[in-house]
């Protein structure tokens, strides 16, 4: 008999991602299945909205990634009304996106992924010499590393423990053989955790001082709405760029010393994972990071491309406005197309939802029927991945010298071969390489914004096309970026100066999509086959996998219940 | 009502009342409506009190609780009583919660961002919420009209902390 390991939700709360995994007689996972739970549907919402608008609901789709979605919003506007912004706008953008990757992969490695590898009640037997030798050993350059640091850490995690409450740290499988690191290894990785912890409070302060306020930063069809005047003291002046230079030193800092050797050491200890979790073996990315304007994709930091049958010798071309291209299937989704069409390209996409699934609480969902609400992306016919595997991947097979020069170095350090990078690990690293990068490239656009204003340059919008009178009665866009989990792509069809469809294709909708008309599995589907599971009954394993993709399926409701059980409930976004 | 970008040069203020939910999922959004409702009175507790909308964010809003004496949550909360009711919480009730950790960095996880606080040891003296329960959580901008009829109370649930505090 088939064992069928049912994790739902994968993120915890009900209504999100469920994975189920059907175990074959070697305890291997022999198929798989990711359903998204629930509907959103905020395309509809958009309908009729004035489009400069557009950018203020897409930012709350998302509960951490704000900026992303504004960016891909305006951006698609922009583009369907032909307007290119000023250089300032444009590296600013490019300040907001990098400090969110930065911020945001750092979080996903200490808050998320971390916990699946270290194992955080083991780091209470370690000894604080032995785990202050290992720290200097895997970080000569880290600030703190002495025994009597180590044994504040363990003091103040025994405290949190004791207090009955492991909060953070609960709902994990501690103790789960799975868990490799000695005693001090996930000490070290506890103190860094706090570290990252207070870091991450600091770094966001960039988005507030572009952004005029965070949570929720600012943007506009045009530009950035970020007055600059150096030396004054109404607008964003020299003093406030100081603080962002130094948060931006401050962030290097934490990349260098402490993400890139904890994950480099981590990774030590878990050479296997090298050879799970693989999956589809393609990979698309839009890329990001202009440098001459968005139009010149040539100047891309990320470059644009795609990846199939994991051929790094070849990337190919990607165009989003191209209807051949990227198209939204439902064959295994709960939605229908009008007259019975099966697969659309965004702009003529449709969001109609039709639920034909079971009557919750469910046991199992029929694979063979529809079996989620997101639905399945593909392009020209091909399930991808999309995320920092896909970006490093095809930035190295593009022949960046930055890629080359992050992805040499840290095969070099693992001892790993290039095909290792196909796998559940690769990706986890592939997310720290790139964060190296964001992390220069910050502080290069930063650079690149001061010596723009001292050459006099202070526009940061072009609001030539702003009123609807100089718009055309119809035309239409598409707004891309980089989102830390993927490709993330906005398309808008504007009427009579209102919207007339909006329809976004988020990265974990790539990700986790159900499988296509062709029976082809999604790319987390693929990369759960084969994957050993030592205990059914805890499936840690299937979460290093789902985890090392950052899910993205929890942009999120916020409701507290009074039972305590449930002091949060989330619903999907995807 | 929202924070300017450089409030958080200065010291923050002491009660921190915090907005939370989704606006685009109808009545999740509850807690960004509420802070809009309260902005009518906003300027009586200039200095004292910063209003902030934290959307579904939650580690992100880590920096913001720092230096606080007191934090009011605003936000949606589901006990199963009549859509509408005003609910207010105190500190030792939100404890005997077990929020646990998030799966996802992307959970706008209220109970998280506490948890972490605490770990931090940045956890403001004093924390309440005053909820309203919600009718619908589902995608739709805009609140169903028990809700929005449970705003003035809620509202003078926040007005009656913020005196018995300031």
């Amino acid at each position: 008999m088939t064992v069928r390991v049912v994790v739902d939700p994968v993120t915890r709360i009900e209504g999100h991602l469920r994975i189920e995994a059907m175990l074959n007689d070697s305890g291997h996972v022999g198929d798989a299945m990711s359903s998204g739970t629930m509907w959103r549907g905020l395309e509809v919402i958009l309908q009729g909205r004035d489009p400069r608008d557009a950018w203020a609901f897409c930012e709350r789709i998302c509960g951490v990634c704000t900026t992303v979605h504004a960016l891909a919003s305006v951006r698609c506007v922009e583009n369907a009304l032909g307007i290119t912004v000023p250089k300032n706008a444009e590296i600013i953008r490019n300040i907001m996106f990098l400090t969110q990757m930065v911020q945001d992969h750092v979080i996903h490695f200490y808050h998320l992924h971390a916990l699946d590898w270290v194992d955080i009640v083991s780091a209470l037997k370690a000894d604080p010499v032995a785990t202050a030798a290992l720290a200097q050993k895997v970080s000569p350059s880290a600030e703190k590393a002495s025994p009597g640091y180590f044994r504040d850490i363990a003091t103040t995690l025994k405290k949190y423990v004791d207090s009955g409450q492991l909060g953070l740290f609960d709902n994990a499988y501690w103790g789960h053989p799975a868990y490799k690191l000695p005693p001090e290894a996930n000490l070290m990785a506890v103190a860094h955790y706090l570290e990252a912890l207070k870091w991450q409070k600091e770094i966001i302060k960039i988005h507030t001082v572009f952004g005029g306020k965070n949570p929720h930063p600012n943007y506009l069809v045009g530009g950035m709405a970020s007055a600059i005047n150096l030396q004054g003291d109404s607008a964003i002046n020299i003093e406030r760029l100081n603080m962002v230079k130094d948060l931006i030193t401050q962030a290097k800092q934490i990349v260098d010393t402490l993400y890139i050797p904890d994950l480099l050491a981590v990774a030590s200890f878990y050479p296997e994972w090298t050879q799970i979790g693989g999956g589809l073996g393609n990979y698309l990315a839009y890329g990001d990071i202009p440098q001459h304007g968005i139009s010149d994709v040539s100047s891309f930091k990320f470059p644009r491309g795609a990846i199939l049958n994991k051929n790094l010798a070849e990337v190919l071309p990607v165009d989003p406005a191209d209807a051949g291209q990227v198209q939204e299937e439902i064959t295994h989704s709960w939605y229908e197309y009008s007259g019975g069409k099966t697969a659309l390209h965004p702009w003529e996409g449709e969001t109609s939802p039709k639920y034909t699934g079971p009557k919750p609480p469910y046991t199992q969902l029929d694979e063979n029927a529809k079996y989620s609400w997101l639905k399945t992306p593909r392009w020209k016919g091909n399930a991808m991945e999309v995320g920092p595997l896909a970006r490093v991947l095809i930035g190295f097979a593009s022949g960046h010298g930055d890629f080359k020069e992050v992805v040499t170095a840290a095969l070099g350090a693992l001892k790993i071969p290039a095909a290792a990078l196909f796998s559940t690990l690769g990706r986890t690293a592939a997310r720290g390489l790139e964060t190296q990068l964001a992390v220069q490239w910050l502080k290069d656009e930063f650079d690149n914004l001061i010596a723009n204003l001292k050459a006099g340059d202070s526009t940061t919008a072009d609001t030539s096309k702003w009123e609807p009178s100089t718009w055309p009665a119809e035309a239409k866009g598409y707004g891309f970026t980089e989102a830390p989990r993927g490709a993330l792509c906005h398309w808008i069809h504007i009427k009579d100066a209102k919207i007339a469809n909006y329809q976004i294709v988020v990265p974990s909708t790539w990700n986790a999509s159900p499988k296509d008309a062709k029976g082809q599995h999604g790319a987390y589907e693929s990369a759960l086959l084969g994957t050993p599971m030592a205990d059914p009954k805890r499936p840690l394993e299937i979460l290093r996998t789902i985890h090392s993709f950052d899910p993205c399926l929890a942009c999120a409701s916020h409701v507290i219940g009074k039972d305590g059980r449930k002091l949060s409930e989330f619903l999907i976004r995807v | 009502m929202m924070s300017g970008y450089l409030n958080f040069l200065r010291e923050p203020a002491p009660i921190l009342v915090l907005g939370l939910g989704n606006t685009l999922l109808s009545d999740d959004g509850v807690g960004p409506a509420l802070l809009d409702h309260l902005s009518i009175s906003a300027q009586r507790w200039e200095g004292q009190v910063e209003f902030m909308d934290g959307g579904t964010q939650g580690l992100a809003l880590l920096g913001r609780l720092c230096g606080r004496k007191a934090l009011i949550i605003v936000d949606a909360v589901k006990t199963g009583a009549p859509p509408g009711t005003v609910h207010r919480m105190t500190l030792g009730e939100l404890r005997s919660a077990n929020p646990g950790r998030a799966g996802s960095a992307h959970e706008g996880n209220a109970g998280e961002l506490l948890a972490a606080a605490q770990l931090l040891d940045e956890l403001p003296d004093r924390l309440f919420v005053v909820g309203v329960e919600p009718k619908k959580i589902a995608t739709g901008h805009g609140l169903s009209a028990p809700v929005k009829r449970a705003l003035p109370e809620a509202s003078k649930e926040v007005h009656e902390l913020l005196t018995q505090l300031c």
